[in-house]
């Protein structure tokens, strides 16, 4: 899986856990970029992710995250 | 050493002009100049308890510098757990040790059992709830490598005891504050005017507004139980003002004086009396408490409890607000004031999508003054806990708005006093709206005017300070946390 697929897929679980149409999500998008995107909505989206991709994430994993491509290294370090 | 009095001014101008002055071509020095000045801001009130912030700095810069240098993240996580302790039981003993052990003894009266009182006198060294929260930040941000850990001994040492924000906020974050101790500061004098708008606005929200509302708060709470329906409420509605003119007033005073200084520090307020819900009230009040609790207790929180489905967030969010409440005094009706806003929040997270229908449905110009309405109201209702003097006359305090007669001869007594309040208000109500997407109401207003109208006005709040300056007036509300 390479970071263009991820950023697809990531964009279609946002766009479905945060009752929105057209996000598209690029390496550098970050919480400031999306209004729907808060601390809770945050907690949802880890959530949605995990589940996609059955994997979980440690707290302290989470908490390194900047941005969207931060997220996708997560997600390609523990599925590659 | 208090921001509204003669003393302060001049220790301020002593510092400003020797630190633009004699030390303008040496960071170090500006520096060291500003912790030995923050140092004896502090000790003004009681020298004895700086040992508690040299002890608070010293501890999180060396376990900073030993989680950040190559060791196991197994212990590294020992050493941030050490930091937090250090950091709380420090706060734990000198504000909450009487609170846990009084409770403790009247939990074991309720079974009958007589204990000891062993409540110690201690006294709450000022702004310790502020200065343990920004240090503990600073060692947890290192822990979650969102920074790097400081050898600079002075500038940490500053950034800690910072006096502008010291003793009650903004709480700084080390990654916008600590980063500004390291570069050169030029005296700036757009910034500078900004700064004297911020602090003469500081001022007017204090003076004028706080202290002078106060009076006719304390006169209605003091005797709550010989006032009229109308009074109580007026009372309680007032409380928010004097409250929200004192802390934001004080922050204000803060940003100010540190932009004097060269600093920019975060915004603590956002007119919050304009929100459509507690949510958003809670992203406009004391920002910068608020945003802690966020990154520091309620996201951990809510990641440790993901799998518990809505439930672990609304657990997350009452445990957040509950501490919340705490931190703002070691009593219990400070925790039910976080209770109802714990309450309010979790509603405001499962209500969100249909609240959003609702305001389709009804219109907004409708729907969002009445959401700023019932939002206000319920505001004010939980200030009610906060102010009274015990959970106990918070809720005869409400029982007797509705049992009591809505009016009183009596209300007339004071009836010029209270009108005088409700016109001071709407004035500061009338800027924070106008100035609400600013960093502080009169950032810019005047700017088009021509210069007459706009030192006209300046002219204006100067005269409104002195003629509503009290000289018996309160203590910033929140130097008690």
């Amino acid at each position: 899986m390479n970071q263009q697929t991820l950023l697809s897929e990531l964009s279609e679980i946002f766009n479905e856990v945060l009752d929105k149409e057209g996000i598209v999500l690029k390496p550098d998008t970050h919480a400031g970029d999306i209004e729907e995107w808060d601390s809770l909505t945050h907690i949802q989206l880890i959530v949605a992710i995990e589940k996609h991709y059955k994997i979980r994430f440690t707290s302290l994993e989470i908490q390194h995250w900047k941005n969207v491509g931060d997220i996708c290294q997560s997600i390609l370090d523990k599925t590659m | 050493m208090l921001f509204n009095t003669g003393t302060f001014a001049i220790f301020f101008i002593i510092v400003f002009i020797s630190y633009w002055l004699f030390l303008k071509n040496s960071v170090k020095w500006q520096n060291l100049f500003l912790l030995v000045a923050s140092y004896v801001f502090y000790g003004w009130w009681d020298w004895r308890f700086l040992s508690l912030i040299f002890l608070s700095s010293l501890s999180d810069y060396l376990i900073a510098l030993k989680i950040d240098a190559p060791i196991k993240p197994k212990s590294a996580k020992i050493w941030v757990t050490i930091s937090i302790a250090i950091n709380l039981i420090m706060l734990g003993f000198f504000k909450y040790y009487n609170f846990f052990v009084d409770s403790f003894i009247d939990l074991f009266a309720l079974f009958d059992v007589e204990l000891s009182k062993r409540s110690l006198n201690i006294i709450l060294p000022v702004g310790i709830s502020f200065y343990t929260f920004q240090t503990m930040s600073y060692t947890i941000d290192v822990y979650r490598k969102q920074l790097k850990a400081t050898r600079d001994f002075v500038s940490f040492f500053a950034f800690v005891s910072f006096f502008p924000q010291l003793v009650a906020g903004p709480i700084e974050r080390a990654s916008n504050l600590l980063g500004q101790f390291y570069i050169k500061r030029q005296f700036d004098y757009e910034k500078s005017a900004i700064a004297m708008r911020q602090i003469l606005w500081g001022l007017f929200q204090k003076v004028v507004v706080a202290d002078n509302v106060g009076v006719v708060v304390n006169q209605i709470f003091d005797n709550y139980q010989q006032q009229s329906g109308f009074s109580l409420i007026l009372g309680a509605m007032l409380f928010s003002f004097q409250i929200y003119g004192d802390f934001a007033g004080y922050s204000n005073i803060a940003v100010g004086v540190a932009r004097l200084l060269g600093f920019q520090l975060m915004q603590n307020f956002q007119s919050p009396y304009f929100s459509q819900n507690i949510t958003e009230i809670w992203r406009r009040w004391h920002i910068s408490l608020s945003t802690w609790l966020r990154d520091y207790l309620y996201t951990p929180l809510a990641i440790k409890t993901r799998n518990w489905g809505s439930f672990g967030i609304a657990f997350s969010t009452m445990l957040t607000f509950l501490l919340c409440g705490l931190w703002h005094g070691a009593a219990w009706k400070f925790v039910i004031f976080g209770a109802f806003h714990g309450i309010a929040l979790t509603y405001d997270i499962f209500t969100k999508k249909t609240r959003k229908k609702w305001r389709k449905q009804i219109h907004q110009k409708i729907y969002d003054p009445i959401s700023i309405l019932l939002t206000f109201s319920y505001w004010t209702f939980t200030l009610i806990i906060f102010r009274a003097q015990s959970a106990k006359d918070a809720f005869i305090y409400l029982k007797s708005i509705i049992n009591k007669p809505l009016f009183t001869p009596d209300d007339l007594s004071l009836a010029g006093l209270k009108l005088t309040m409700v016109g001071i208000v709407v004035f500061f109500m009338a800027f924070d709206y106008m100035g609400r997407n600013k960093t502080f109401a009169i950032e810019t207003t005047g700017k088009p005017w021509p210069n007459i109208g706009r030192f006209a006005f300046y002219a204006f709040l100067v005269f409104l300070i002195f003629l509503f300056f009290q000289t018996d007036g309160d203590a910033f509300i929140y130097f008690q946390f």
